[in-house]
């Protein structure tokens, strides 16, 4: 995957993304990580399409992201499921390919079950997300995810909801789509996961992009921002 | 290998707990039917309820009348209850500030007072002498706001995730209402719309005070004439029950089948 960032610029009320320009390229799974507050979540988001920046622009794998049918090839997950409360979990997949990317009902439904099976929910397709755990909803959210077929699929903390066990069967799912070659950029505070998942690690500080690197920059933090962070997450 | 919907909506537990309900509750139902049992041998004439036979016309008739200013107050508190929620959503704070004191006005004033002013104040100023007419529009205007908060609450209840979310995968306008909105609310609406429904009903008895016929009107009609009161009240009492506790139990229904 390839991400540009060109004097990249954001703000809400205050600056949340400061004239960030940087340039990566040939990595598979990036992970972004730093404390609340930091713009990780923002970037993320600008990355995916889902906003658009202040300033500046911004590229990943060539595709401008402002542009409209950028957000069709990509895949989000949100901190929570975010799932149509109304529609049961094979309901909230069948809709997205049916309306939106052209399946036939057929189709929809045997991708819809291929990618909840894969994500061990299975018996659970007929129920309504109030009627799941979190856990079980976040994965369906996952499956809904990568049931677009999506070029890159971004993850925002995506495991912050679930209990251990779900979010190491959560971790272990995304791991086997990386193997099947599927790109990934991920917001996560699970440090562990990090370090065994991703092949290049953003820290983000303040704003700013403060360290960057392959996964061992964890063991070894430069800067002062970042060795506080380390001591403090898990 | 999936299993059915059906296969999932029963597990044996959630069956033995459901027909301890159903005992529990044909007890309860059985306490009250004795209580009025109890009430009716209590009186000092005879309980005969064929006394009612020769007004069954009228009495039918008012009944017919109640459901229908019911249905038509319903409709229209409905609609203007959907127009005043876009007035109370609009970006022009004259229509917001509008809805507002609308609304503070009507929750402060009692239902018959409403009914009286409408055929008796508003209604002559207009040029309306019809207090029928003018009844139901007091009723309709009465109902509103509790209809404009059914609308917000419902439409507020989809949350800014969701939007996202049709962001993303790129609904069309058109999409999000058909598939996503509408299909909520209307989920969401319904058992609050029964519930107003159920307000309009018992609130139409008042209508009487405007010599409309509806079913309060010709029960009292028939009393004043043959002096049955128990008969006359337990079977209007009857009556109203009859219409809305079905509609109670439907309402429930809806919202264990479809509710979000």
């Amino acid at each position: 995957m390839k991400i540009e960032l060109n004097n990249l610029y954001h703000r809400y009320d205050v600056d949340v993304l400061r004239e960030l320009t940087f340039t990566l390229e040939g990595y598979k799974s990036v992970a972004i990580i730093g404390v609340s507050g930091s713009g990780k979540s923002t970037l993320l988001r600008i990355l995916s399409g889902l906003e658009t920046p202040t300033g500046g622009t911004v590229s990943v794998n060539d595709h401008d992201v402002t542009a409209p049918a950028y957000r069709k090839s990509v895949g989000f997950v949100f901190q929570s499921h975010n799932l149509f409360p109304h529609l049961t979990l094979l309901e909230n997949i069948t809709l997205v390919l049916e309306k939106t990317r052209g399946r036939s009902k057929k189709e929809a439904r045997d991708q819809a079950c291929r990618f909840l099976t894969m994500l061990h929910l299975g018996d659970q397709v007929h129920k309504l997300p109030r009627n799941v755990s979190g856990g079980q909803a976040q994965r369906a959210a996952i499956a809904r995810a990568l049931s677009v077929d999506p070029e890159v699929i971004f993850l925002d903390e995506p495991t912050s909801a679930l209990d251990p066990v779900l979010t190491y069967e959560v971790l272990s799912a995304i791991k086997e789509l990386r193997e099947l070659g599927m790109e990934f950029v991920l917001v996560s505070h699970v440090m562990s996961f990090v370090k065994e998942f991703a092949d290049y690690v953003v820290f983000m500080h303040d704003g700013e992009i403060g360290e960057h690197g392959p996964p061992s920059i964890l063991d070894n933090p430069q800067t002062q921002a970042m060795q506080d962070f380390m001591a403090k997450v898990p | 290998m999936i299993p059915t919907q059906g296969e999932l909506l029963m597990p044996p537990e959630a069956r033995r707990a459901f027909r301890g309900a159903a005992v529990a509750y044909a007890f309860a139902i059985s306490t009250f039917v004795l209580l009025a049992v109890f009430i009716v041998i209590r009186q000092t004439r005879p309980f005969n309820l064929e006394a009612v036979l020769p007004y069954r016309e009228d009495i039918l008739n008012g009944f017919g009348r109640t459901i229908w200013v019911s249905v038509i107050s319903l409709i229209g508190s409905t609609s203007l209850g959907f127009f005043f929620y876009l007035m109370s959503a609009s970006r022009v704070r004259y229509f917001r500030a509008f809805t507002d004191v609308f609304t503070e006005i009507i929750y402060g004033t009692p239902l018959l007072v409403m009914i009286m002013i409408m055929a008796f104040v508003i209604g002559p100023a207009f040029g309306s002498t019809n207090r029928a007419v003018m009844g139901y529009v007091g009723l309709i205007v009465y109902i509103t706001p509790y209809m404009t908060n059914i609308f917000k609450s419902a439409i507020a209840s989809i949350g800014a995730e969701q939007y996202m979310a049709m962001d993303l995968f790129g609904f069309t306008p058109y999409q999000r209402y058909r598939y996503i909105i509408i299909p909520q609310v209307v989920r969401i609406l319904m058992p609050p719309l029964m519930n107003n429904f159920s307000l309009i009903i018992k609130g139409s008895a008042l209508l009487n005070v405007l010599s409309y016929r509806e079913l309060f009107y010709e029960v009292t009609l028939m009393t004043n004439n043959n002096f049955r009161f128990v008969e006359g009240f337990l079977l209007m009492w009857g009556l109203y029950l009859l219409i809305t506790i079905p509609l109670s139990q439907v309402t429930k229904w809806i919202d264990r089948r479809w509710g979000i």
